[in-house]
């Protein structure tokens, strides 16, 4: 019963990667540009979903701002930061993506102070849930929700619709994709909107999970999910959507048997240090 | 349908292509042939938009294409089959078709789709595979199928024999030959001259960017001085 209700913690971290990595190796299978301002994305969520929920009490009020919020600043960051240096080396890309992840963390310590912010009324974090001798707060259940709802959307979206099809194409040969008249500029708009969509509304969650929000909370998720799209195969939807599972379940038995030892991201790193040095194509990338 | 006047393209400083004047009428097979190397799939990328032309016109149903960008001239009615046929590899058949479709409505996509089933059958028993998974012969069909979705007037073909098995070339050349019945203009890029030769209505050989050889489809297939065209030992014109 221990194992389990470890695992099913585990599966929960792991489905908070999955919502951060997707976006991230959506934006990499695109432009080949590592995204590490998506932290930033994340962060803003969170402290929007916050300020909503605080002000307003409505929790699905404060998922809808968060999401909005982050829709729109992600290809506001594409728009303004990646697309004029598209035609650069990609450490520059990379280069401007940190400085911007260090920017707005700084913009959100001079306008939110320090120390991080909680919630007002966090019910679902102070709700139990039991499952026959399992018990998860409501938060976690929500987590895994969000994360199957989101997720089975987005596969719905890129296999069901026309749009979907065109994304997958242009993923695949863009020049191809280009001149048989899919837009490639929309295409990218809406990548960074879809991965800027999950990552906001992951934001909330894991506010709520910690019930604190603070500027640097988007930092080390953000690495980890840089982490999970290379150990997924750069790219590779599921190979990612399996690495974020398997990571938050490493992490959580590792946080109970190697605690004394290590804190959780040592041993998240430290797993997927391992992992690259075995498999450095990733877990389902094809051996070059 | 199709008229080069002067046309010229590369890349940067170098010419690939050079004062080449080509026509692809409708309802015939213009053939484009030559050694590796010469210019053929620059030209036929220049046509589509992939490529700059550096010099000339190229005029397609009397409009001039300077300035066009590839999915203008899709719309406009040219359509490529790519060489390496550039599938997308990770869609299934279906999906491929759909993108082909693109620039069109849905209704019209379905009867095409149609179509491009009809003269291809094996895709239709293909359609939920992924395209990465076809026989090289199967993604020839699908990439010239892929092409047709667009509504082509005119259908550009490079390299259509090119590492494919006798029977699967022996297919895709009878689509072609379809086609040409429904008045649909077709330039081809080979390397294998005697499958071209054998149903083009009209040769140009490119020998070093420039035309080396010029001759109507029947003449082309007795004359020994294709053969020598490509050999080198006539200068070219």
């Amino acid at each position: 019963m221990f194992y389990l209700e470890l695992l099913l913690v585990g599966l929960v971290w792991g489905c908070t990667y999955a919502m951060m990595a997707l976006g991230l190796t959506l934006v990499y299978g695109l432009l080949r540009i590592l995204h590490v301002a998506q932290a930033t994305v994340f962060t803003l969520g969170a402290y929007v979903g916050l300020l909503v929920a605080n002000h307003t009490g409505s929790l699905a009020g404060a998922f809808v701002a968060a999401a909005l919020a982050a829709g729109l600043l992600g290809p506001l960051v594409y728009r303004f930061i990646y697309r004029p240096i598209l035609d650069k080396p990609p450490f520059v890309a990379l280069v401007a993506s940190i400085g911007l992840l260090i920017a707005m963390e700084d913009g959100f310590r001079l306008l939110f102070g320090p120390y991080g912010l909680s919630f007002a009324k966090n019910t679902w974090f102070t709700t139990a849930v039991g499952f026959g001798g399992l018990s998860l707060n409501l938060v976690q259940v929500w987590i895994a929700v969000a994360a199957v709802v989101l997720l089975s959307l987005f596969a719905l979206f890129a296999t069901r619709t026309r749009a979907g099809v065109a994304w997958r194409a242009t993923v695949s040969d863009p020049s191809i994709a280009e001149s048989f008249g899919v837009g490639v500029s929309g295409v990218r708009h809406t990548s960074f909107f879809i991965a800027s969509v999950l990552a906001g509304v992951a934001g909330v969650l894991v506010g709520l999970l910690n019930n604190l929000v603070e500027p640097g909370m988007g930092s080390v998720i953000s690495y980890k999910g840089l982490a999970i799209i290379v150990l997924g195969g750069l790219g590779n939807v599921p190979g990612t959507l399996l690495a974020s599972l398997l990571l938050g379940v490493v992490e959580s038995f590792g946080t109970v048997y190697l605690g004394k030892l290590l804190d959780r991201d040592a041993i998240a790193f430290l797993f997927l240090i391992l992992v690259l040095m075995i498999r450095p194509q990733g877990l389902l990338g094809k051996a070059r | 349908m199709l008229e080069l006047r002067g046309f010229a393209c590369g890349y940067g400083l170098i010419r690939a292509v050079d004062g080449l004047d080509l026509t692809a009428p409708e309802g015939m097979i213009t053939a484009l042939l030559g050694p590796n190397g010469a210019g053929k799939t620059s030209t036929i990328m220049a046509i589509a938009g992939q490529v700059q032309a550096q010099a000339g016109s190229v005029r397609f149903a009397g409009a001039d294409l300077a300035g066009l960008g590839p999915a203008a001239r899709t719309r406009l009615g040219i359509a490529l089959a790519p060489e390496g046929r550039r599938i997308f590899p990770d869609l299934t058949v279906g999906e491929n078709l759909l993108v082909g479709g693109y620039t069109r409505s849905s209704a019209e996509s379905r009867a095409t789709e149609e179509s491009v089933l009809a003269l291809f059958p094996r895709l239709r028993d293909r359609h939920r595979q992924r395209a990465g998974t076809l026989s090289g012969g199967e993604q020839q069909m699908l990439a010239i199928g892929r092409a047709l979705m667009a509504g082509p007037r005119l259908l550009m073909v490079d390299e259509l024999s090119l590492g494919l098995m006798p029977a699967m070339v022996d297919q895709c050349f009878g689509a072609l030959l379809d086609l040409r019945r429904r008045g649909i203009a077709i330039l081809l890029v080979e390397q294998n001259t005697h499958r071209a030769l054998e149903v083009a209505d009209h040769v140009t050989v490119l020998v070093s960017g420039r035309k080396a050889y010029e001759a109507d489809g029947a003449q082309a297939r007795q004359d020994p001085a294709l053969v020598d065209s490509f050999l080198g030992m006539k200068e070219p014109a």
